[in-house]
């Protein structure tokens, strides 16, 4: 368990990064937090010919918040995410989702950059990106773009990231007041890989019914899920059996696969039970913008 | 008369004396250790499950830079001869393991070629160049493919593919079952997983100008393993030295004789350089011994009463490609055979019992070997008859357990328990539980609409078992030298090997106790064949008995010594002084008296002022032979809350009575029973070596293999019972496995007691999922849960 022979790179600067990896070619690789890289390069089934560390390079890893929105650096820390007095207060969900990822080691380790990149479709992150709306800033040799996390997540481990670009930032835009929220994960144990995972907000209109809804799912295929077909169910509507019909919809929508932990058809029913759950929760605890 | 001042150390919760080693950093394992011009060694480990191996070419590896040296299992055919342990059992069918492939694979994992290179790194980029050509053959990934009509052969001669068939009947089964009240018949399994230290193997070998070979291995039974190299080597057991360091964690999976082991010393003696192998945590999963794969099918004859009067049962084993040293390929099934009936007087008995090859990692021992499986078994049968007989599950085992006024007792399959305490243990963990109390907590929760129930197992632990289950040597004994230094401190040296156990502290209350020194005056060392008399090592519950005996009584011989050179200082006669605190003085005239540490300086260095009779040395051999092993026993309770939509669940309590006769330490022993718990947990709950119909190892690394965490385990309420054993010097018993065999058994009956409201279930197997637990419970909704 010894990884082949690698060049190490350690640039300090975004820009130095980047025009390493553009140096590197396609057998460059960019380290990040290692909790999925490194164990891959152990076991050889990763053998990049040049690691590029982003650990020593500056200013890609604060938690700020501007205007309209919450902005972290992709080097930043799970724990940092979830200790974030900033994340804690406007992305209550995104704080609630670092909890669940692995144990403290890990978390003190990984970072968001490194978790949204590897997407992996049962991560945590990536999920509740998607249910936040959040926008990735990647960096290339041509400057940066944005892009929003619906159209960054393409398959299993495959994004919309170009080899020689760099994911620099995560940008959530800052909800409305009062926005309901839920996040639940269902793993065989503590710590471990999620079966499935539900991140879900809920707004309400004075009348108590839900204005807004966004519903994602980590589990429910090769890349983490909006279960639109369940939120346009729920707008304009309230009561249990709207968000059991909508649960049950987000459960049609997935088509999770399986494995030694658990079957297909598992996960799916799990992905109903944990909308539901969600939703219930998210509902609970939104105030009604009166 | 003068009372000893110390108070007596055997039963005190004496901290343990080697945790600070261990708990700053400073324990040496094999890892830690770096000799001279050493180079470091990888497997090239077959990615196929069988097939006629046609050549391997080391050449290419051989040609890099840094690679020092390469063997295949050709280079060493006529060198190392192959591992063969054959049990005693007629009809064992013997199967020749090779160091290194020679002519065929049986199992991914099995190595196919040893490299030494100046760095792993390198050793590991020179396995990747090594070219290898083999002859496919059908895998023989399961029972059923083994079993099946023209499945392929493991071992050709053979004719079928079982290490052995055997039949154990006694009492008059047919009868019994005529004459019941009832009649079932459950089919059971547990599945396929192992002991995961957090240290892996790992071995240092050395061969040295005078022809002595040095093994340093993380291994349990040092002394077992030298024999074993003996009769593989061209090397004389005389010039062989096993040394097992600090280990890190054994739990039975350290304790055999491994290829690895041969392969490392074989390339250290073709080299001359010490050669070190670290295992890796794949390697592991892939190549240390597995363990726990059963499948029971058990008919049951039972009265109105609810008293099981017959079983009928049939055990299979997985047992992997090879029959493993020292404890053969019938262990598990031998072991279970005779283990079955468990703690209840069930007196007509008859046993199926075999052992299977396929193509797996060959099957050895873990903590708590078959019994896990039987008490699952019996446990599971108990629960059935309760249903049946419309009883409490309680009920029903106290109508079915040996009472105390029985022992010694001998069960149907001739096991001879010693004493035990089944009836009380079991009263007293309903007593701790508040067992009414829980069941009205129940009724309640039930009454809320939660998914609430209780679990209960009742077991016997053979403990410092004897070799009677065709086992190639008789292991009932081991030894201890007590060697008093001049100064009066005393060395313990046993043939044991402490590797989390606490034998460092818990043999040296004992010596200390029994020579009146404080426990700072007595070492225990342990794990060098150097320099400990021969013994046997560490596994099956037995240190505490045999090595714990053995010090005993090597230290009640020192103590003679003393006496009697005490004596004759004082100008006394032996039966008038006394040892007490350090000094021996005249009974009666304390002022007379000597101290320890005078008498051992006189012993040593100035023996002229002793009897002529009387030899300078203050040392002592001794050994003891525990016969047919002392029995502990347990009682254990959980109570646990299902989600019923997600399957998964809390346990709310998990208490446990033990019953391990004197306990010489008892912060260890509840140490024991947290860490086997923890591990029967694992195993119940998460832990599982999947093979995948083609023979490959689904689960290499924790992403796949779930191990518990703090976090899945509950708090662990332990008691104690103390039934002394009726022969162990001091009353001990052993107890070292006992937490890791009722889990399983506790958690089904829980969940099938939980899901009781909805309908009735048969929990069938382990580990116990989310999804299964679901399944469990929507087969109760659907009136189909009973097979």
């Amino acid at each position: 368990m010894k990884p082949a022979r690698f060049e190490y790179l350690a640039p300090t600067s975004v820009e130095e990064a980047v025009s390493l990896l553009v140096e590197g070619g396609e057998d460059a690789k960019l380290l990040a937090g290692g909790q999925s890289l490194v164990p891959l390069m152990n076991l050889r089934l990763a053998q990049p010919s040049v690691l590029i560390d982003l650990n020593k390079v500056e200013g890609i890893s604060s938690i700020t918040e501007s205007e309209d929105a919450v902005v972290i650096g992709s080097m930043a820390r799970h724990r940092a995410v979830a200790e974030s007095e900033v994340v804690r207060r406007f992305l209550p969900l995104l704080a609630e989702s670092a909890g669940h990822i692995g144990y403290p080691a890990i978390r003190a380790r990984g970072t968001i950059g490194g978790s949204i990149a590897h997407a992996d479709p049962v991560s945590e992150f990536p999920c509740a990106c998607l249910c936040l709306h959040a926008e990735f800033v990647l960096t290339g040799p041509a400057g940066t773009r944005q892009v929003r996390a619906e159209d960054f997540f393409v398959s299993y481990l495959t994004t919309a990231l170009s080899p020689d670009e760099i994911l620099t930032e995560v940008r959530f835009p800052k909800p409305s007041p009062g926005l309901g929220w839920g996040f639940l994960e269902l793993a065989r144990k503590t710590g471990d890989f999620a079966l499935a995972a539900v991140a879900a907000t809920v707004a309400l209109s004075p009348d108590g019914t839900c204005s807004e809804a966004s519903i994602a799912v980590a589990g429910g295929g090769d890349r983490p899920l909006r279960m639109v077909e369940a939120e346009t169910m729920l707008k304009g509507n309230q009561g249990d059996d709207v968000i059991a019909r909508a649960a049950t919809a987000a459960a049609t929508s997935s088509n999770p696969p399986s494995d030694i932990h658990s079957s297909g058809d598992f996960r799916r029913q799990m992905i109903e039970v944990l909308t539901r759950r969600v939703l219930t929760a998210a509902w609970g605890n939104a105030r009604r913008g009166e | 008369m003068t009372q000893s001042l110390a108070p007596r150390l055997l039963g005190a919760k004496v901290k343990r004396v080697e945790d600070p080693r261990f708990l700053l950093g400073k324990a040496r394992y094999i890892d830690d250790m770096v000799r001279p011009g050493m180079l470091h060694a990888a497997f090239l480990r077959s990615p196929i499950p069988h097939g006629n191996v046609r050549s391997v070419d080391v050449g290419p590896a051989l040609a890099m830079e840094r690679v020092r040296a390469a063997l295949t299992g050709r280079d060493i055919a006529t060198k190392v001869k192959p591992i063969v342990c054959d049990s005693t059992f007629e009809g064992f069918k013997s199967s020749n393991y090779h160091a290194i492939a020679l002519d065929k694979v049986r199992y991914v994992g099995e190595a196919l070629a040893i490299v030494a290179a100046d760095t792993r790194y390198i050793a590991e980029d020179a396995i990747e160049m090594i070219e290898f050509d083999i002859d496919e053959l059908g895998p023989v990934a399961s029972i059923a493919a083994a079993t099946r009509e023209g499945a392929p052969l493991l071992h050709e001669h053979w004719g079928d593919n079982f290490f052995i068939e055997d039949l154990l009947e006694a009492g008059d089964v047919e009868s019994a079952f005529r004459d019941a009240h009832g009649v079932f018949e459950i089919n059971v399994s547990n599945q396929r997983h192992s002991g995961i230290p957090l240290e892996t193997r790992g071995v240092i070998a050395e061969f040295d100008s005078d022809g002595v070979l040095t093994m340093w291995s993380a291994t349990q039974i040092p002394h077992m393993v030298r024999t074993g190299m003996a009769d593989c080597l061209e090397v004389p057991e005389h010039k062989i030295r096993v040394i097992a360091p600090d280990v890190g964690g054994g739990f039975g999976p350290k304790g055999h004789l491994f290829p690895e082991e041969l392969a490392v010393c074989q390339l250290a003696i073709e080299t001359g350089r010490p050669i070190k192998w670290i295992e890796d945590r794949r390697e592991h999963m892939l190549s240390t011994f597995h363990a726990r794969e059963h499948y029971h099918r058990v008919k049951v004859a039972y009265t109105e009463e609810g008293v099981v009067t017959a079983l009928d049962a049939t055990i299979e084993v997985d047992c992997g490609a090879y029959s493993i040293y020292p404890w053969t390929a019938a262990m598990d099934v031998e072991m279970g055979l005779v283990m079955l009936p468990g703690p209840y007087k069930i007196r007509n008995f008859r046993c199926e019992a075999q052992s299977v090859a396929t193509n797996k990692c060959p099957f050895g021992a873990y903590r708590g070997v078959a019994r896990t499986a039987v008490c699952f078994s019996i446990e599971r049968i108990m629960d059935q008859v309760a249903n049946k007989v419309g009883l409490d599950p309680v009920e029903v085992r106290r109508r079915n357990l040996i009472r105390s006024d029985e022992f010694p007792y001998m069960s149907i399959t001739g096991m001879e328990y010693d004493s035990g305490s089944l009836i009380e243990s079991l009263d007293k963990v309903c007593d701790e539980a508040d067992y009414k109390a829980m069941r009205q907590f129940q009724e309640e929760a039930r009454s809320e609409g939660r998914m609430v129930g209780i679990g209960v197992s009742v077991f016997t632990e053979q403990t410092a078992p004897p070799a009677d289950k065709g086992l190639p040597l008789n292991f009932s004994w081991d030894a201890a030298t007590v060697r008093m230094d001049p100064s009066g401190k005393v060395v313990v040296q046993v043939g044991t090997h402490s590797h989390g156990q606490g034998h460092e502290t818990t043999l040296a209350q004992i010596v200390a106790d029994e020579l009146e020194l404080p426990l700072a005056d007595v070492r225990i060392a342990f794990g060098d064949t150097e320099s400990t008399p021969n013994g046997i090592g560490t596994f099956a519950s037995r240190s505490a008995v045999v090595a714990g005996s053995a010090s005993y009584l090597a230290a009640v011989s020192v103590k003679e010594n003393l006496t009697e050179r005490a004596a004759h200082l004082l100008e006394a006669s032996v039966e008038d002084v006394e040892v007490k605190a350090g000094r021996i003085s005249v009974k009666g005239a304390p002022e007379q008296s000597v101290s320890i540490a005078e008498v051992a300086r006189i012993s040593y260095h100035h023996p002229e002022l002793l009897d002529p009779s009387m030899e300078p040395l203050l040392e002592a051999v001794a050994t003891y032979n525990a016969g047919p092993g002392t029995y502990a026993n347990s009682a254990q309770i959980a109570l646990i809350e299902v989600d019923a939509e997600t399957g998964k669940f809390k346990i709310l309590r998990y208490l446990v009575v033990e019953d391990c006769g004197q306990m010489i330490n008892p912060t260890i022993v509840d140490g024991q029973v947290h860490g086997g718990i923890a591990q029967g947990l694992g195993g119940a709950l998460f832990e599982e070596l999947i093979y995948d119909d083609e023979g490959q190892l689904l689960t290499t690394t924790f992403l796949d293999y779930l191990m518990p965490g703090a976090t899945d385990i509950p708090n662990i309420e332990v008691s104690h019972l103390v039934t002394p054993s009726a022969f162990v010097p001091n009353g001990i018993k052993g107890m070292g496995e006992g937490g890791a065999v009722a889990p399983g058994a506790v958690l089904a009956c829980a969940i099938e007691d939980a899901i009781k409201p909805i309908g009735e279930v048969f929990v069938d197997r382990t580990p116990l999922t989310p999804e299964r637990v679901v399944r469990f419970i929507e087969a109760a909704s659907s009136g189909g849960g009973v097979e």
